[in-house]
């Protein structure tokens, strides 16, 4: 009987010992939620011990690794490894990684035994954990959640089933199940704060050529797994909406991009997972068409009614999951047409996954030739906002805050100013003094003069030019701050933006 | 096949149940960080106003008045002091404490450095940026302002449109040493029975009797740093020009040396300066009642 309940117990004991770690032990918060974690986990095993007596001894076994799980974890962690190096928060956090992997074993492991199941040990739950922590994490004192969060991922994955194809397997994408199910949460309670969730998505694009680095970490994906269709056509639908949009209105949907990294990355690993999506070419391919509509719909409506846009591609997968039986019986429906016979999209070339892959890096190529990916968005410059605002653009008042709020948040004090500005002259925000006063103030501890002149009289309302410091940050184009970049260089780039009292400024300088 | 059926439908409840028991956990949270109550002005938060009669003072120090002037101290290349009329104000006897301070963010409409309150409640209040200093006033004023207990003279003045903020550099100089010029408070020489100065440590406000001291006003010198609403520039003082620092990277002048500080920092004409945001065991701040506009 010892002997197979090693596994379960060498996991708990992984994860206590992580709090030896400094930045889980020095933290009484973290330390609490593993050893709360670890205390969960071994009464159930104790549960199960005594159950054995009776029953026997639960079963382990240790399969052939699958490619599907080791490949998508290496994939992952190229991204982590990417994404660290240009935010170092993502490898300090390594350690709390680490620690919901060893309890995601742990507790898939007693679940499996619980429900009398035979276990495979393999890499399961690593692509889950990794899909799951690139798009979500609760903060330190919130850790404990971030258990919840993995075991309503494998709850999900264990009990929430159906047949498919005359076997029994998982409805949801578990890691996008999770996901959603926290986000609705967490967007129903007005707990968005608890999370790093903004960060994540705003801090993922920081690296240079993150949409390269994703698309070419997801081409390995893609080879091993026939997935593009997934990717492919939601991508161009997103693109394609958000260029039509653009034409239309005047301005950029996605405010300075036309598909959002941290979307971009969702296309490539969170709705990718092969099980959970359609059996055929072509129902992969509705399927990504259905996501990127959703993660459209999803960023309007959650802007409209004020909520954290980031939300978008984490809340439709688990409906989209839902929707696969149709989507292949669609398919099936329409397969039998002689209209997809003649486009190929029955035939060998319609299943080849090169094509597709093909397919898929021509439509990339094109998305980034016309400034969809990598570089600088007509959306990053503030000036473009201003004046879409008072060109009376869609949308453009309400970004030009939101940006400003986000802009305000790295202590751009220019940004903070004309914040509070807005709060004092209630045109483009209802007037509210009180909230003014807080970003004058923000915005004086920078030592923006203008604002602390406001704060001393607040209906003053002063203005003033960014400084060199929030250049610096206005100007990062999604990336860092600009923080080593010589003035000369940093004005140029400012004129290019708009801004033109640097264009004056650089020509003084001439 | 009813086996199956019903182990799926307990996993169902199983899952709706941890689902929410999640919703309610995160609800219990959001609602704890969301509740904010305004509550009234507590007795203890309001000031003991002293007034400072309408009139002149002379301000500033040179060499010829006090030989342990500092340059920026000196009103003019021809003059070491110059002449400043003021309004009627009233100042806060003592500096604002930490137990008035955390009243304030009790009352949850700011966020405060937590080592702001961790001195003993009858301590200066210290660990306070320029604009934490101002927030505080802004609240202080709408409180009192809200209150049905007030002296009817103050009543008075904040019906007239007086208001709580931080003193300017001039009405606290005025306030520290008088019409009749003194270097300390209390007088010409240094006396570290009247001030807590080169000390180890702040002091409970109003520790440091001082009868003598001009407007009976504690702690004017030492204790900690106070701010004031007015921007480190260059005398002679000139307190129309203030839209004039708009393009400065302006530092703010805090006046009256701290507990540290030898005697040459604690006299009514040192002046230093700090970046606003700067929040410093050694700097607080006391309040002022005051008719001028800014």
């Amino acid at each position: 009987m010892g002997g197979a309940f090693l596994a379960p117990l060498a996991f708990t004991a992984g994860l206590l010992a992580l709090t030896l770690v400094p930045r889980i032990g020095d933290h009484p918060a973290l330390r609490w939620s593993f050893w709360g974690a670890a205390a969960v986990l071994l009464a159930w095993q104790a549960a199960l011990a005594v159950r054995s007596r009776r029953e026997g001894v639960p079963v382990l076994h240790l399969p052939t690794p699958r490619p599907q799980h080791y490949v998508q974890a290496l994939c992952q962690i190229g991204i982590y490894a990417y994404w660290g190096w240009h935010w170092p928060p993502v490898y300090d956090f390594m350690p709390l990684l680490a620690g919901q992997l060893l309890f995601a074993f742990a507790f898939d492991l007693l679940l499996a035994w619980s429900r009398r199941e035979p276990y495979q040990l393999g890499f399961g739950p690593f692509p889950i954990i990794l899909s799951t922590n690139l798009f979500l994490w609760f903060t330190d004192d919130w850790f404990s959640l971030q258990f919840l969060l993995v075991a309503v991922g494998f709850l999900g994955k264990a009990f929430v089933r159906w047949e498919r194809d005359g076997r029994r397997v998982h409805i949801f994408n578990p890691s996008a199940f999770t996901l959603a199910i926290f986000s609705v949460a967490l967007l129903l309670t007005d707990s968005t704060h608890l999370t790093w969730g903004q960060e994540i998505a705003t801090t993922f694009g920081a690296g240079p050529n993150i949409y390269l680095v994703v698309f070419t970490v997801g081409l390995v994906v893609m080879y091993f797994f026939s997935i593009t269709p997934v990717t492919a056509s939601a991508a161009a639908t997103l693109f394609g909406a958000s260029a039509l949009y653009g034409a239309v209105t005047g301005v950029p949907y996605f405010i300075d991009s036309e598909i959002p990294a941290a979307v971009f990355l969702g296309l490539h690993l969170l709705v990718t997972d092969p099980s959970t999506s359609p059996r055929t070419p072509l129902g992969r391919g509705l399927f990504g068409v259905l996501y990127g509509l959703s993660v459209f719909a999803l960023y309007a409506v959650l802007g409209a009614i004020g909520l954290p846009t980031f939300y978008d591609k984490l809340m439709a997968v688990p409906l989209l999951n839902l929707a696969v039986p149709g989507i292949d019986r669609l398919v099936r429906a329409i397969g039998e047409r002689p209209v997809l016979e003649r486009l190929g999209l029955t035939g060998p070339l319609g299943r080849l996954n090169p094509a597709h892959m093909a397919v898929w890096i021509v439509l990339f190529a094109a998305m980034a030739a016309r400034g969809g990916a990598d570089g600088m968005h007509r959306g990053d410059a503030l000036p473009f906002w201003e004046q879409a605002c008072s060109d009376e653009r869609p949308q453009a008042c309400e970004r030009l805050i939101r940006l400003e709020v986000s802009y305000c948040g790295d202590n751009a004090g220019w940004a903070c100013n004309e914040l509070g500005r807005h709060y004092v002259e209630g045109r483009l925000v209802p007037a509210d003094l009180d909230l003014a006063f807080v970003y004058f103030s923000r915005a004086c501890e920078t030592r923006f003069q203008p604002a602390c002149l406001n704060l001393l009289e607040p209906s003053a309302a002063l203005g003033g030019d960014p400084r060199a410091l929030d250049l610096r940050l206005l100007l990062r184009e999604g990336g860092h701050n600009l923080l080593d970049m010589p003035e000369p260089d940093l004005y140029a780039r400012a004129c290019r933006h708009g801004w033109s009292f640097a264009c004056d400024r650089q020509a003084a300088s001439r | 096949m009813s086996v199956s059926r019903g182990r799926s439908r307990r996993s169902h409840v199983v899952v709706t149940c941890a689902l929410l028991a999640a919703s309610v956990w995160l609800a219990s949270v959001s609602g704890a960080s969301s509740a904010r109550s305004v509550a009234d002005l507590p007795p203890e938060a309001i000031p003991e106003f002293v007034e400072v009669p309408a009139g002149p003072f002379l301000m500033g120090a040179g060499p010829a008045t006090d030989p342990d002037a500092f340059d920026n101290e000196r009103w003019s290349p021809t003059a070491a002091q110059g002449t400043v009329d003021l309004p009627t104000f009233y100042m806060a006897r003592h500096e604002v404490t930490v137990a008035q301070f955390a009243a304030f963010a009790k009352a949850g409409t700011w966020r405060v450095d937590p080592r702001a309150l961790a001195a003993p409640p009858d301590h200066p209040v210290a660990f306070v940026s320029w604009p934490d200093a101002l927030a505080y006033g802004r609240w202080l004023d709408a409180g009192l302002k809200r209150s049905s207990s007030l002296p009817a003279w103050l009543r008075a003045r904040l019906d007239e449109g007086w208001r709580v903020t931080l003193p300017t550099e001039a009405e606290w100089e005025k306030a520290a040493r008088g019409a009749d010029g003194r270097r300390f408070p209390w007088g010409h020489d240094p006396d570290p029975a009247r001030a807590n100065y080169q000390r180890a440590g702040t002091a409970p406000v109003g520790q440091f009797a001082c009868p003598a001291c001009a407007f009976g006003l504690a702690d004017m010198s030492g204790n900690v740093w106070e701010w004031t609403a007015s921007p480190y520039q260059p005398y002679p003082y000139d307190p129309d020009n203030l839209r004039a620092t708009i393009d400065d990277d302006a530092l703010w002048v805090m006046r009256g040396g701290h507990f540290g500080d030898p005697a040459r920092l604690v006299r009514t004409t040192t002046r230093g300066g700090a970046d606003p945001g700067a929040r410093r065991a050694f700097i607080g701040f006391r309040v002022v009642l005051t008719g001028r506009r800014f």
